[in-house]
């Protein structure tokens, strides 16, 4: 793009992003580094040597390395495989993959209790319980099922940008058989998106706080940001608040630590420009049976991830008591009629209305900054928002709470600002990333079409900006609907979200209305989702961009 | 696979058929390239000549028929070999260099697969570079190379493969004069040392007539015309394969007669007797072709002229006659001024038999091209 000297209104739109970001980010940060530091100093020896709180930064660690070192093979496997043009249901496959990110990550924790747990489905159906899907077997089995969607996109899209068939199959012409070319050519070209996607996949399970607190506290497996959770909600002595602040602090130093290092390395070798392939074309189209074999490998992962478990989560849900066989005949709604209390609509309004409002704020903030980092003086607004990818939710959530907590109470705005400040990331990438695509010529050509800035903008850049756009929308809809580590921390008496409800329901035990108040909140989010996935289908089809020019050369081309 | 080891061909098709996308890329095409020549594919983008290459590396397996390597069969419906087992080599469209490896690795690639070590392939690599004169880039990775010398990488990786057919798919620019010059020598090299021949899919006609020994012209997926490339210039099969191999005017005319390689046609109620052989059973009004160098300003031919451009060494001259629009190039600067009348002589044309798709292409002024 070309610079030219910023304007007035380019110096005004980046000190406002600037300010918000101070507001929302750098403020309660230094707020909560200022207050652990005069509070916490005389006593933080006195809270390191509090029992358990070693053990749960190391188990912080550890999950976060173990869940990542399976979550990113995993993830790029699939994305090589679904490259076969032999898989059968491809693009099927596609849209699966992505389903756990659907569903509520501690819906999926709880959903898998119920189905492996003991009492739990396969135990009463086929008597094969597995004990320790409570502890820290399950918490990792979950965070890798819940991290996979991510680490393949990751995967795929590197896939698609980077491995452009030609060099692959240049590497075939020259003589290297398919592994050779795995090797050589196409995992080189990968390492970017797999550094980035380990690196992703670390912090989030760092700051990961429903599937550990769902799965491993009633096993006694805790982690900094469950300790965080009970110090916060449970905890009584001044001191427990100390060690919270402390350890949401700690949390944001291992971030900083992990990802440092990587995003020097990576920095420059993130920016891509050129989409080769967005299908991620296959090479070599043979003619073996390994197509088959994919599709039966990605339909037992999902099978056993997602499918199994949603289904006990259903079977839950309609059996009157636990111990009952989940056989039609003592199938009952009565579990869906003691939830639907107003209550619980009042919880799931608040969440609807919570979610749409931060979702249209975000897509706007994303929007502004995806603009701003157009011009160097507006790049620097840019990394400081991926920059917040870093901060756990508990850590926003303490940080938000001692900023801001004695003008807002803890209630909804506060929550609201939190929800902007953590997904601010989300909401920029995807609107950034098609600013990208976007051909500059398109819009200069636009403007040497006689028309101003802003009409150019509307008029050429927004149908092609529309999907992404909508998606990003979508991604903070589905996402803050979800949100469950900061609700819980920030919901006050009247304030809490049907997710925090969810949770609340879950640790009282209370199995059978869980279930049901789970499957209302996994459906909730079809009721935008559905609608504007397939608007999103209709802006991409090419044949509504293209019109009928594209069919008309098709049947010449090839 | 069943092979037969005396076939003088590097590259036999028998009736290839490759469907892509739901369309007939290739089209039941057969054809030879015998060891040491060179057969350039030319034909308008979306006619099949990517497809077709990449039919023959063994990127995508044919729908119907065959492909034959150095009397090898490498493909057919039921069994296609990968590429890395068959002997060709290939330079990509827009290069295809890992942005990963530098000039010196790329180029060795080809000879580690084939078994040698690095140091040995190393050594052999920068040999190949040296001989075209890029030896001192041997450190560079693409992104530091221009786009001259990203080709030359690629053509080196080409030549390091050591194949016997080398594939051209559609090198974006054009080949650099120079380089094209020096990857020609090597390849004459390879062609006296062990017959290699080489597949160069174009769609610029210069191009594929000034490097090529023979010319397949295709159009949707057919294999319209094969022959040298004087043959489809001066006597194409019909209009089409005329105005794809380079400026081309029509006239109408009938011919009278034809015999010794003259023949005689009637313009405008005159009758002249030019160079050129025709079926003499033609008498019927048909479609002349006239190169721009088959005609001549002055003369017993009436015309008004058109427009006039001068291009440097020569000038091209739009006459309008009453058997349509005829392009007439001259050395030197224009002569006359659009709008003059003019006369002309005709002195070599090529019936094109087949009648005309369209009735009003004789109308419309000649495709010029630079």
């Amino acid at each position: 793009m070309p610079s030219r000297p910023a304007g007035l209104g380019w110096r005004f739109g980046v000190l406002a992003v600037g300010a918000i970001i101070a507001l929302l980010v750098a403020l309660p940060v230094f707020r909560l580094v200022y207050v652990v530091w005069t509070e916490g100093s005389a006593s933080l020896h006195e809270i390191f040597g509090r029992p358990g709180l070693g053990e749960a930064v190391v188990n912080t660690v550890l999950l976060a390395a173990a869940v990542t070192v399976v979550a990113v093979p995993m993830g790029t496997l699939v994305a090589l495989g679904l490259r076969r043009a032999d898989v059968p249901g491809r693009r099927w496959w596609r849209f699966a993959l992505l389903l756990p990110v659907l569903v509520p990550e501690f819906v999926l924790g709880y959903s898998w209790t119920q189905a492996y747990g003991r009492a739990g489905f396969t135990d009463t159906i086929l008597g094969l319980p597995w004990p320790s899907v409570l502890g820290p077997w399950g918490v990792w089995a979950v965070l890798v099922v819940n991290t996979v969607p991510l680490t393949y996109l990751f995967a795929a899209v590197g896939l698609a940008t980077r491995a452009e068939p030609n060099l692959e199959r240049a590497a075939r012409a020259s003589g290297a058989g398919a592994a050779s070319v795995l090797r050589d050519v196409t995992l080189p070209l990968l390492r970017p998106s797999i550094a980035a996607a380990s690196v992703l996949s670390f912090v989030l399970t760092l700051g990961s706080f429903a599937i550990p607190q769902v799965m491993g506290t009633p096993a006694g497996f805790g982690t900094v940001t469950t300790r965080i959770y009970r110090d916060l909600s449970l905890g009584s002595d001044p001191l427990s608040f100390v060690e919270a602040l402390a350890l949401a602090l700690l949390l944001v130093a291992i971030a900083v630590v992990v990802v440092l290092p990587a995003d020097l390395w990576l920095g420059p070798r993130l920016r891509i420009t050129r989409v080769a392939h967005p299908e991620g074309a296959p090479i070599v189209t043979s003619r073996g049976g390994a197509g088959r074999w994919i599709a039966a490998g990605l339909g037992g992962y999902l099978l056993l991830g997602v499918v199994v478990p949603l289904i006990a989560l259903l079977a839950a849900a309609v059996t009157p008591a636990v111990g009952v066989s989940p056989s039609p005949s003592n199938w009952t709604f009565d579990n869906f009629l003691l939830v639907l209390t107003s209550r619980n609509a009042e919880a799931l309004g608040r969440s609807a209305v919570l979610a749409f409002a931060a979702a249209a704020l975000l897509t706007l903030l994303g929007g502004c900054v995806s603009v701003l980092e157009r011009r160097r003086a507006g790049r620097a607004m840019a990394s400081l928002v991926t920059l917040t990818l870093v901060l756990p939710g508990s850590t926003l959530a303490v940080a938000l709470l001692i900023t801001y907590g004695r003008w807002l109470g803890s209630g909804l705005a506060l929550i609201l600002l939190a929800y902007l400040a953590k997904l601010w990331a989300f909401a920029h990438r995807p609107i950034s990333g098609a600013l990208d695509r976007l051909p500059p010529g398109e819009l200069q050509a636009a403007r040497a079409s006689g028309a101003g800035a802003l009409t150019a903008a509307r008029t050429v850049a927004l149908r092609p900006l529309a999907p992404a756009l909508l998606g990003a929308w979508l991604i903070c809809f589905v996402t803050a609907l979800h949100e469950v580590t900061m609700s819980s921390l920030l919901y006050g008496p009247g304030s809490e979200t049907l997710a925090v409800v969810v949770l609340n329901s879950q640790e009282l035990g209370r199995i059978g209305p869980t279930a049901a108040l789970s499957i209302l909140l996994t459906l909730v989010i079809l009721v935008p989702a559905v609608p504007l996935w397939m608007l999103i289908r209709w802006l991409r089809s090419p044949r509504r961009v293209r019109g009928g020019a594209r069919s008309r050369s098709l049947a010449h081309a090839h | 696979m069943p092979t037969d080891a005396t076939s003088p061909y590097v590259l036999e098709l028998r009736d290839l058929t490759v469907d892509y996308g739901g369309v007939t890329a290739v089209d039941h095409v057969s054809l030879r390239v015998p060891r040491g020549e060179v057969l350039a594919l030319l034909g308008p983008s979306g006619s099949g000549k990517s497809t077709l290459l990449h039919t023959v590396a063994g990127f995508r397996p044919p729908t119907r028929g065959e492909v034959w390597l150095k009397g090898r069969r490498v493909a057919t419906p039921e069994r296609a070999e990968p590429p890395e087992r068959r002997d060709v080599a290939v330079v990509f469209q827009s290069y295809a260099l890992w942005p990963h490896l530098s000039a010196l690795d790329t180029v060795a690639y080809p000879i580690r697969r084939k078994g040698s070590r690095r140091r040995t392939a190393r050594e052999e690599a920068l040999d190949i570079l040296d001989r075209l004169r890029i030896a001192h880039l041997a450190d560079r990775r693409p992104a530091e190379l221009s786009g001259g010398e990203q080709q030359r990488v690629g053509l080196a990786r080409a030549l390091a493969r050591q194949a016997s057919l080398y594939l051209f798919d559609e090198p974006t620019a054009h080949l650099d004069t120079h380089v094209r010059g020096v990857f020609l020598d090597q390849l004459v090299v390879r062609r006296e040392a062990s017959g290699a021949g080489g597949l160069y899919a174009t769609h610029d006609a210069e191009e594929a007539l000034g490097l090529a020994d023979r010319v397949a012209l295709l159009n949707a997926g057919r294999l319209v015309q094969l022959g040298t490339p004087q043959q489809v210039y001066a006597e194409p099969v019909d209009v089409w394969a005329a105005r794809l191999t380079g400026p081309a005017s029509v006239l109408e005319a009938a011919v009278l007669g034809a015999g010794g390689g003259r023949c005689a046609v009637s313009i405008a109620g005159k009758v002249v007797t030019v160079e050129g052989s025709a079926d003499t059973s033609v008498r019927d009004v048909v479609p002349l072709l006239v190169r721009p160098g088959w005609a001549h300003l002055g003369g017993e031919l009436r015309g008004r002229l058109q427009s006039v451009r001068f291009r440097g060494p020569h000038s091209d001259h739009v006459v309008e006659t009453a058997a349509g629009n005829l392009l007439i190039r001259e050395p030197g600067p224009p002569r006359q001024v659009a709008g003059a009348d003019v006369t002309w002589t005709l002195s070599r044309t090529w019936p094109l038999e087949r009648p005309l798709k369209s009735p009003d292409s004789t109308a419309q002024p000649p495709l010029v091209q630079l």
